[in-house]
């Protein structure tokens, strides 16, 4: 008896681990993944904000469509190494989220693909603003529809110009010296411009505005380093940078160690009349029970340097679809749908950008929302929407965006915190950056 | 003489007897564990070094030998943050050894609420190393930092200064948090180690005439060099290693002013994912982290 059971017993247990082995089986060879991708749901990732409105926007689409979705969210810190390792793992995955700083080195590593085969979603590009047509666009492909875009805004305390008797703000970055200088001289700030030039993600933001502003690039039209040139480069405005921290000492020498959120706590408290801050920041910043300048916060258009044209950097997230869906043609067009839902209209809307919008203050890439009544009822409650507008359509896509920008950054930033911090003049600065750019394009083709 | 030799069957019988089988086959499971979660991923970053294996680049991974270690050696930056790690380590070692000794002699005496005190100095220890970056990072702060506080109040400064912004104080200050953490975990060591000695040692030395100072160079210095081995070994590895504080203060700024070997590997692995290169570099703070710590036991050991 005690033998016939140890005999079913091995059965069974032959007969489970066989079942793992086809399971093992299938999914190294990726048949499981083909099969995961045969479903009809839909694999969605994104980074984990606004979730509850995704949520929501997802279980109105699985009503209307009739199609399954599985959302899953990560932490916007690891996400880009979470998305990665799902490529890499063949992890089943249909839309996700991408920033436009990833896009060339997802396209050149065959895990995302374009959408131009989809008419229902190319459809949207003329009400879309071109900078986030241009952001999702590489080697002449379009790779998703936007999910939110934003850009460097130039902000001011109204109060404190007015205490140091300036009556408009600043156009130029002449300018900008001349009145910190006089809100200076008055003891309203120690360092009127707030700046925030710590190594972190929004360095990058930071830098290209003040340099898009005072007419420079930092690639030219080849993607060829251009920042070291004295003409076009990057260097006029690292040495206003240097300048304003040396000679006329109006932006704190600790801006090297301030990041994003600690300048806008330093904005939000008053201790600076001027701030290059993230367009959404204004609505925290005129919110009574956030911010002491609240109501106080205006915007002007990116103050210009010689060859300036009152510039900004854009940048942009989108809605993508992985190369493995692409291959289904079934599942890619259902994967399209809810790409539509979310970056373009459903049921006849912008739904998700507005309320995306309306909820968290996020930006929209579409201009027709900018005649919604909602959504310029929600912005004047805090900025102008004109202004905005105005800005908005003056941003630049980021010309740095390529496969080695990651590591071209780690170089370039810490060129630029030497030169801040007078290790090194501006020229070399650029010119160390330059250098590495076209030591890694080198690299790379 | 050939007929007197035992079998093969019987000297393997003699050597894996049901003892050894038995205690083989009860350390197995761990091995197994300990041989797929320590031992095969070592292997598989010293094989993985020879590759230039980048995670984005996933169709171009190269065999590459060499090429990866000698990359990294002749990398200027990586030189300078040798140079920096070096410069923090030595810092850091002898400021922990200082500090500990001093407490570990405060304890050793005999005083009323010295558990109290004992129960105080531990308290860095006891802290999360994240908690302990969080809390530095308030301190040093160059806006509302609470060491400018309590400089102005005590007339030391005039006005704010920058700290970790200035590239000259930035290494200083982060081994300084360093030293904060690992002071207590030392002192118990040292102090281990000091209670250790006979107190015959002392009386006889009291005896003989030497005063205190003496008696600590000759008598408590020497038996505390178990102590301070340990100690030193132990913190140098630590201190070598060390990425948290630089995560959590600086992320190796301003400019490269805290740029050191285990901030680039982070940089070189999980920015850039470039796991070639990482797990090189990794190797190579390895191999320099053990060769210092036989150099130590060597050196010292012949002498306790």
């Amino acid at each position: 008896m005690t033998k016939r059971v140890s005999k079913l017993a091995r059965r069974e247990f032959l007969k489970v681990s066989a079942a793992a082995g086809a399971v093992g089986a299938l999914g190294t060879s990726g048949l499981f993944n083909q099969a995961f991708a045969a479903s009809n749901t839909v694999n969605f990732m994104a980074w984990s904000a606004a979730v509850d409105l995704v949520k929501s926007h997802v279980a109105e689409f699985e009503k209307s469509i009739g199609i399954d979705v599985n959302y899953a969210n990560a932490p916007w810190a690891n996400y880009r190494d979470n998305i990665i390792t799902k490529f890499v793992g063949g992890a089943p995955l249909d839309m996700m989220w991408v920033s436009d700083a990833w896009l060339p080195e997802f396209v050149d590593a065959g895990w995302i693909a374009p959408i131009n085969k989809f008419d229902n979603l190319m459809k949207y590009n003329d009400e879309a603003e071109d900078f986030c047509n241009d952001s999702m666009t590489y080697k002449g492909q379009q790779y998703g529809l936007t999910y939110y875009t934003d850009f460097m805004a130039f902000l001011y305390d109204e109060q404190a110009l007015k205490k140091a008797g300036i009556s408009s703000p600043p156009t130029t970055w002449d300018e900008v010296t001349e009145q910190c200088l006089k809100i200076k001289a008055a003891g309203i700030s120690e360092y009127p411009l707030m700046l925030a030039l710590a190594n972190e993600s929004w360095l990058m933001n930071f830098l290209a505005a003040m340099v898009y502003s005072h007419g420079g690039r930092f690639t030219d039209e080849k993607g060829n380093a251009a920042m070291q040139s004295p003409t076009e480069g990057a260097i006029k405005a690292l040495q206003w940078v240097i300048d304003a921290v040396h000679k006329h000492k109006i932006v704190s020498p600790a801006c090297v160690e301030i990041g994003e959120l600690t300048g806008l706590k330093a904005f939000q408290s008053g201790n600076h009349a001027f701030a290059l801050e993230p367009k959404y920041r204004m609505r925290p910043i005129n919110d009574p029970k956030q911010s002491q300048i609240a109501g106080r916060c205006k915007q002007v258009l990116m103050p210009s340097g010689d060859n300036g044209k009152h510039n900004t950097v854009g940048w942009m997230r989108f809605h993508g679809m992985s190369a493995a869906t692409a291959a289904n043609q079934a599942h890619a067009e259902r994967t399209a749908k809810l790409i539509e839902w979310f970056g373009g209209r459903a049921n006849g809307e912008y739904k998700f950008q507005k309320y995306l919008f309306t909820d968290i203050g996020a930006g929209f890439g579409v201009k027709p929302l900018f005649d919604d009544k909602d959504v310029q009822a929600s912005y004047n409650s805090y900025a102008d929407v004109d202004m905005i507008k105005a800005q908005q359509a003056l941003a630049l896509k980021s010309d740095v965006v390529t496969p080695w920008y990651g590591e071209w950054q780690e170089t370039h930033a810490s060129a630029w915190q030497a030169a801040i911090l007078g290790q090194a003049s501006a020229e070399d600065a650029m010119k160390k950056a330059g250098d590495k750019w076209n030591s890694l394009k080198k690299e790379f083709s | 003489m050939s007929e007197n030799k035992p079998s093969l069957k019987y000297r393997l019988a003699l050597r894996f007897n049901y003892e050894a089988r038995s205690a083989g086959l009860f350390i197995l499971p761990v091995m197994t564990v300990l041989a797929l979660v320590a031992v095969f991923p070592i292997l598989y970053s010293l094989y993985t070094s020879f590759f230039k294996l980048k995670l984005t680049r996933p169709h171009q991974v190269p065999f590459v030998w060499f090429d990866n270690y000698v990359e990294i050696l002749t990398d200027e930056l990586f030189i300078e943050s040798v140079y920096r790690t070096v410069s923090f380590t030595l810092m850091s070692v002898v400021a922990i050894l200082l500090i500990a000794t001093m407490i570990s002699l405060l304890l050793n005496e005999t005083f009323r609420g010295r558990r109290f005190v004992s129960a105080m100095i531990l308290i860095p220890w006891a802290i999360p190393t994240v908690a302990n970056g969080l809390l530095w990072k308030w301190i040093y702060d160059s806006g509302y930092g609470a060491l400018n506080g309590l400089l102005k109040q005590l007339g030391i400064i005039e006005k704010y200064t920058v700290w970790l912004g200035d590239p000259d104080k930035t290494i200083p200050l982060i081994a300084n948090a360093f030293v904060w953490k690992e002071v207590p975990l030392a002192a118990i060591l040292i102090l281990v180690t000091m209670k250790s000695i006979p107190a015959d040692l002392y009386r006889a030395a009291k005896v003989d005439g030497a005063n205190v100072i003496q008696r600590f160079v000759h008598i408590t210095l020497p038996s505390l060099k178990p102590g301070f081995m340990l100690v030193l070994i132990y913190e140098t590895m630590m201190a070598i290693r060390h990425f948290d504080l630089f995560f959590l203060l600086t992320e190796g700024g301003p400019a490269d002013a805290s740029h050191v070997v285990s901030w680039q590997i982070y940089v070189e692995t999980f920015r850039n994912l470039s796991f070639g290169t990482g797990s090189a570099m990794s190797y190579i703070l390895a191999i320099v982290t053990f060769a210092l710590a036989y150099a130590i036991i060597k050196s010292l050991g012949k002498r306790i």
